[in-house]
């Protein structure tokens, strides 16, 4: 499947029926505060611990519900309420003024490390500082670079801040302790952003925006034992071996209401490298009542665990769900090179959906035709476009008649392309990445088109420089193969990602089409808005302008099963991470 | 031994030589990859070029090939600084670099790898070697006979079973299925942390690599006796008058010896390069699994070090046998 | 009785392509202290009938019947269908044998005191240094100098006569009453050809041992041999002293081997004759004379009676020819 590049799980609001049925009933209360939970995963190590450098969804929701406390949270609740944005360490969701450029928090008392001493304004200041030195601290969200109102140099781009360890005498920290103040009882934190952000009380949801003690900073070093804030505090973390949690003493219940009376286990215990299979068979057979997967369960083991229609089977009734992930996938269209319109819709008429989702492991399991690149878990921001399933022409395998009347309609309005799309010589691009599958995949698409008379011609590129190649514009070809998942909550972190010029996702090259000024406009006016219900609908109503522009070609809102044993409560699918609510999970 | 100490003296020589070959030849191949070292250090979401230049600068990557691959060197011998500033982290001698992907030296990472991997591959080895050698003898020496028949069947399933669906259903029957399993289900555990514990560990993957090499080893010893039989000197022997046992045992496996060793020692030395399958089946931290976690993840400095690794291992190897080989057959020392 | 008597050895292959009668019914004597040449070119079974008896072909794939009696110590003993322990302890001690090549014959990773101490320990319940004075005395006899230090020596590190010379010590090293010497000289130069048989010859006088010689070329044969047996297709066909057979071969194969020899007084400019055609295929040999397809004088004979095989008969005392030629009298030039 293609994935996209940003690896954060984040969704919103309903759909996804994530009601588990057993121990969830308000979230909380029928845990008991003892036992162990094991996590098992195939991978070494977690590919971070330093809150600065934790950047996928699953992480993020696990260290944010043991160790690492943020200024304010995602609500831990299933379905949409999860969404919704609760204060952690501050004491509200954070005060906005100066046309939402400065953001004001102020911490609770009693919020400490896991050494007694107490969070203050400065150590999440230098937790923020340490994302500029990009050397080090790579992987990581990038937002404190692009927010804070902190030069760049014109030459590089650069920020003129380089973070905390610099020795260099260049660096600008004055502009740094200008962009992020603290006050004298070392209480209340301001961020002066250099634009306008509604949602930073978003943004700092991501552990990146969390306190890191400077004496215990090491650098790239933190990443393998970063100090906690929260509930547990690690006793041992070593790669390929084990993680072990224990109780954070220090932790005080009353200054985290989040986390309060939800610390069940005394004890968490994350396996690495457990082998795929050996992983997916401990949990089918139940060998560890009280283990939970971190990993998504193997493709071939997805039907010994659900039925036809992606329902768990009833052995494992209570202890696996198979719901969207955060991802959307898509052909990005060059719309530079395919300005053409009808051109755009015939492709998409003409696409085999059915054929690629059976090839990936049919609609129940790997996920449903996408209708544009809001999934519908965004709550808000998602109405259905009127395409795919909503719309009354389009085919599960391709509508040729549909197709071919707007192939006869292109080649008046766009003679050129229209030639050079039916040259069997010529044809139009499509580039994927270098994967069995995807050559699979491209045997349908081929099939497919070629039943309206368009030639299209793959260009395989090599896994790891995919995005390397697409992003780049000069090389990107006439299709291109997409994922994305947006950053939080907000379909600020898609539309305006992927269909402006300044995105960091511009793969349609769209801002030639003489319908993007109005799109554009649009964007801009909507992502100063405060109100967050009319900023949804007009999400929603620029994902529809998007799809009518054909700027992509809607591929699946694609699906994950999870698995975890069955002494294992409280489990539910926690909507804004993409992952199990760690933090609910208790022993039966 | 004059003439050995001498050999030995020449052979360590002409390894060095080669070492310093092979890791300027691993280090141009890798300095000619696509891949922008820069690049690779500004994470997964970064298509900001100011900050790959800056990283680029701040690691070194800027400086001219010479440089680096001399820094490299020099490492290896005085330990090299990683990083700028307040981070920076120094890796002592010999230091093969920093993983920034792993947070570790290098040579740290080696060093937590190869005893592992020494453990899986010896124990290993001492399997193959009795359960191989053992059968080849008893099939050659009732060559036809049922002894023979079954030794077939084992090879036959031994050499087209893959390591993995060995291990995987070892794994799966005699761990997760069976309750009350007396073997582990998480993993390694060091020797000098629980010995007991070690050896439960260690036994499934023992057999799941023996298994495959031991019917390897078993045709090999089978056709290596089989041929030897043929020699002249065998025949000799049987003209003095000795008896079969004692024409196997002395002269038949004395022959046998030199290219059952060859052939033990290069399969050692790869598996010191890491089991890949076996290591990644049975969860043990050792080479093979930082070898391909590296070239997933495009770790340089570890692709570089466990390469050159791998290829001194072989090369070290090599010599070990050449200079065996003097001690095994006479007609080399001369 | 003669110290061995070999009576209608049959030996029979078994391979994929049928089975091979390697040795069809060979019978002959051997006296003590007399040595008997087997003669014959590569194939016509004349290692294979001395290996057979002595149990040092595969068994699997071998038939052998016949009788082979040997006088031992302990009586007259059939060596075939004996089993092969009993057998062994006759091997390297009652009949003792040496190879063509004897680099190959001897083992590369032992010394050669080794391999000689060993010979003597397996038959002798003594003490090793018995073996090893034992052993030093021999290699002094068959002319190694240095031998006490010569012991620690490796095969390798000898030339080809004093190897071979070595593997006669080792076949020595019992006081065999037989010597079986299969191509002792073949794989030598001529210079050291005649020191090895020369050395054979002072020793079988000085331990009164029979030898069976066994060679293909009739050259080494003159001065070594009393008796010579030419073997063709896995049978004898002819048998006498070793004057009558150079004065009159009667055989035309026998005669064709003696032109095939180099001689001193032929001169340069003649042309050594090789026996045209190929040895027979002893897979199809069938009812007919063996040699037919290669005899020249065949001719001289009616035509048909190549197509049965001529018996070994005593054409005149003491020689016995297996042809046509003089299968109804004497000899007929």
């Amino acid at each position: 499947m293609l994935k996209g590049k940003k690896t954060l799980k984040v969704a919103l609001a309903a759909i996804a029926a994530t009601t588990l049925a057993s121990g969830l009933l308000t979230g909380c209360s029928s845990g008991a505060s003892a036992g162990t939970i094991t996590y098992l995963t195939n991978q070494d190590a977690w590919t971070h611990a330093d809150p600065q450098r934790n950047y996928t969804g699953r992480d993020i929701a696990w260290f944010g519900s043991y160790l690492n406390r943020t200024l304010t949270a995602y609500d831990r609740a299933p379905g949409a309420a999860g969404s919704a944005v609760v204060p952690d360490m501050a004491t509200d969701t954070g005060r906005a003024s100066n046309d939402n450029k400065t953001w004001e928090f102020t911490l609770r008392d009693g919020v400490t490390f896991e050494d007694g001493s107490a969070v203050t304004c400065e150590d999440i200041k230098y937790g923020v500082s340490r994302t500029f030195a990009t050397d080090v601290i790579t992987d990581g969200p990038t937002y404190a670079i692009g927010m804070l109102d902190i030069p760049t140099d014109p030459a590089t781009g650069a920020s003129t801040y380089k973070g905390p360890y610099s020795t260099d005498a260049t660096n600008d920290v004055a502009s740094f302790d200008k962009a992020i103040t603290c006050s004298a009882d070392h209480k209340t934190i301001t961020f002066n952003l250099k634009r306008s952000v509604g949602d930073f009380n978003y943004t700092v949801t991501y552990l990146s925006f969390g306190p890191v003690p400077k004496a215990k900073d090491t650098g790239d070093q933190y990443d393998l034992s970063p100090v906690s804030t929260g509930p547990y505090k690690i006793k041992s973390y070593k790669a390929k071996d084990q993680m072990v949690l224990v109780r954070n003493d220090k932790w005080k219940a009353d200054s985290d209401p989040l986390r309060a009376k939800r610390a069940f286990p005394d004890k968490i215990v994350v396996k690495f490298g457990v082998a795929a299979e050996v992983l997916d068979q401990t949990l089918l057979t139940d060998k560890n009542k009280t283990a939970v997967s971190l990993d998504a369960l193997q493709p071939t083991n997805l039907t010994a665990v659900f039925d036809a229609d992606g329902n768990p089977v009833k052995k494992y009734a209570d202890r696996a769900i198979n719901v969207y992930d955060p991802y959307v996938t898509y052909a990005a269209v060059n719309v530079k090179k395919l300005n053409c319109l009808p051109l755009r819709k015939a492709i998409y008429y003409a696409k085999d959906f059915k054929g690629l989702i059976t090839l990936s492991g049919g609609q129940a399991l790997a996920g449903d035709p996408a209708d544009g690149a809001i999934k519908p878990l965004m709550g808000l921001d998602y109405a259905k476009t009127g395409l795919a399933e909503g719309d009354k022409d389009w085919k599960p395998e391709g509508n040729v008649e549909k197709a071919k009347a707007l192939m006869d309609e292109a080649k008046t309005a766009c003679p050129e392309l229209y030639a050079r799309a039916t040259d069997p010589a010529r044809g139009i691009t499509y580039d994927t990445r270098d994967t069995e599958v995807a050559k699979k995949a491209a045997a349908i698409w081929i099939a497919a088109l070629a039943r309206v008379g368009i030639t299209i011609k793959f260009n395989f590129i090599e896994s790891g420089k995919y995005y390397a190649v697409v992003l780049d514009a000069t090389k990107q070809g006439d299709l291109s193969a997409a994922g994305w998942a947006p950053d939080w909550a907000n379909a600020s972190t898609v539309i305006p990602e992927l269909f402006t010029q300044e995105g960091g996702f511009p793969m349609s090259q769209n801002w030639d089409d003489p319908a993007y000024p109005a799109f554009k406009e649009r964007v801009v006016a909507n992502l100063s808005q405060a109100d967050r219900k009319k900023q949804g609908a007009e999400w929603a109503a620029l994902n529809q302008y998007a799809m009518d522009q054909q700027w992509i070609i809607p591929g699946v809102f694609s699906k994950t099963q999870e698995i975890w044993g069955s002494k294992i409560g409280g489990a539910f699918f926690w909507e804004p991470q993409g992952s199990l609510s760690f933090g609910d999970l208790y022993t039966k | 031994m004059n003439g050995i100490s001498a050999y030995i003296a020449r052979r360590l020589g002409i390894t060095l030589l080669i070492l310093l070959a092979v890791s300027f030849a691993v280090y141009v191949i890798f300095s000619l990859l696509p891949y922008d070292p820069a690049a690779l250090t500004c994470g997964k979401n970064c298509n900001d070029p100011g900050i790959i230049e800056a990283n680029r600068i701040r690691l070194g990557y800027d400086k001219p090939f010479w440089e680096q691959y001399w820094l490299f060197l020099s490492g290896l011998f005085v330990g090299r600084s990683f990083g700028t500033g307040a981070a920076a982290i120094f890796c002592p001698a010999p230091s093969f670099g920093y993983s920034f992907q792993q947070h570790a030296c290098v040579t740290n990472l080696l060093g937590d790898a190869l005893p592992v991997t020494i453990y899986l591959a010896v124990g290993a080895l001492i399997l193959w070697l009795i359960v191989g050698v053992g059968l080849g003898i008893i099939a050659a020496r009732f060559r036809g006979k049922i002894w023979d028949t079954l030794s077939t069947a084992f090879v036959l399933v031994g050499t087209s079973l893959p390591t993995f669906l060995t291990g995987l259903m070892l794994i799966i029957f005699l761990v997760i299925k069976l309750d009350g399993s007396p073997f582990p289900s998480d993993g390694y555990t060091a020797p000098e942390e629980d010995f007991g514990q070690f050896l439960l560990s260690m036994i499934l993957p023992w057999v799941t690599l023996a298994f495959a090499f031991a019917a390897i080893y078993t045709r090999f010893v089978r056709s290596q006796i089989l041929e030897i039989s043929t020699e002249d000197y065998i025949r000799t022997a049987k003209a003095k008058g000795l008896s079969d046992g004692r024409i196997l045992g002395k002269h038949t496996l004395r022959a046998a010896l030199a290219p059952i060793v060859t052939m033990a020692g290069l399969d050692f030395a790869g598996l010191l390069g890491g089991a890949i399958l076996t290591e990644a089946v049975f969860n043990l931290p050792g080479m093979g699994r930082l070898s391909l976690k590296a070239v997933v993840d495009i770790d340089l400095p570890v692709i570089v070090a466990t390469t050159i690794l791998a290829a001194a291992i072989v090369v070290v190897m090599n010599m070990i046998l050449d200079i065996a080989y003097a001690f095994i057959d006479p007609r080399v020392r001369v | 009785m003669s110290l061995l008597s070999v009576r209608d050895l049959r030996v029979e292959f078994k391979t994929p392509d049928g089975v091979v009668k390697a040795v069809a019914g060979v019978s002959f004597d051997l006296n003590p202290g007399e040595t008997v040449a087997i003669v014959g070119e590569s194939g016509s079974g004349k290692s294979v009938s001395n290996l057979a008896y002595m149990g040092l072909l595969p068994a699997s794939k071998t038939t052998i019947s016949g009788e082979v009696l040997l006088e031992t110590d302990s009586g007259v003993v059939n060596l075939i269908g004996m089993d092969n322990d009993n057998l062994r302890k006759i091997r390297g001690k009652d009949i003792a044998m040496i190879f063509q090549d004897p680099m190959s014959a001897l083992h590369p990773y032992y010394t050669i005191g080794d391999q000689l101490i060993e010979a003597h320990q397996v038959h002798n319940n003594v003490d090793k240094s018995v073996s090893r004075d034992r052993a030093v005395e021999l290699l002094a006899l068959v002319g190694v100098a240095n031998p006490a230090e010569r012991m620690a020596s490796y095969p390798h590190q000898f030339s080809g006569g004093m190897r071979q010379r070595v593997m006669i010590a080792m076949a020595l090293m019992n006081n065999p009453k037989v010597l079986i010497a299969d191509e002792p000289t073949t794989a030598l130069d001529v210079t050291v050809q005649a020191q090895i048989l020369k050395l054979l010859s002072d020793l079988q006088a000085r331990f009164g041992m029979a030898v069976i010689l066994i060679t293909h070329d009739l050259g080494v044969v003159a001065g070594a041999a009393d008796r010579v047996n030419v073997m063709y297709g896995g049978r004898l066909v002819e048998s006498t002293g070793v004057n009558e057979i150079y004065e009159n071969p009667m055989m035309p194969y026998t005669v064709g081997l003696l032109d095939s020899i180099p001689r001193m007084d032929q001169g340069h400019g003649k042309r050594l004759r090789a026996i045209p055609g190929q040895p027979p295929s002893l897979i199809k040999l069938g009812e007919g004379c063996a040699f037919a397809a290669r005899c020249e004088r065949k001719k001289e004979l009616p035509e048909g009676t190549c197509d049965t095989s001529p018996e070994l008969k005593e054409v005149k005392p003491g020689h016995l020819v297996r042809c046509h030629l003089y299968a109804a009298k004497g000899a007929s030039k």
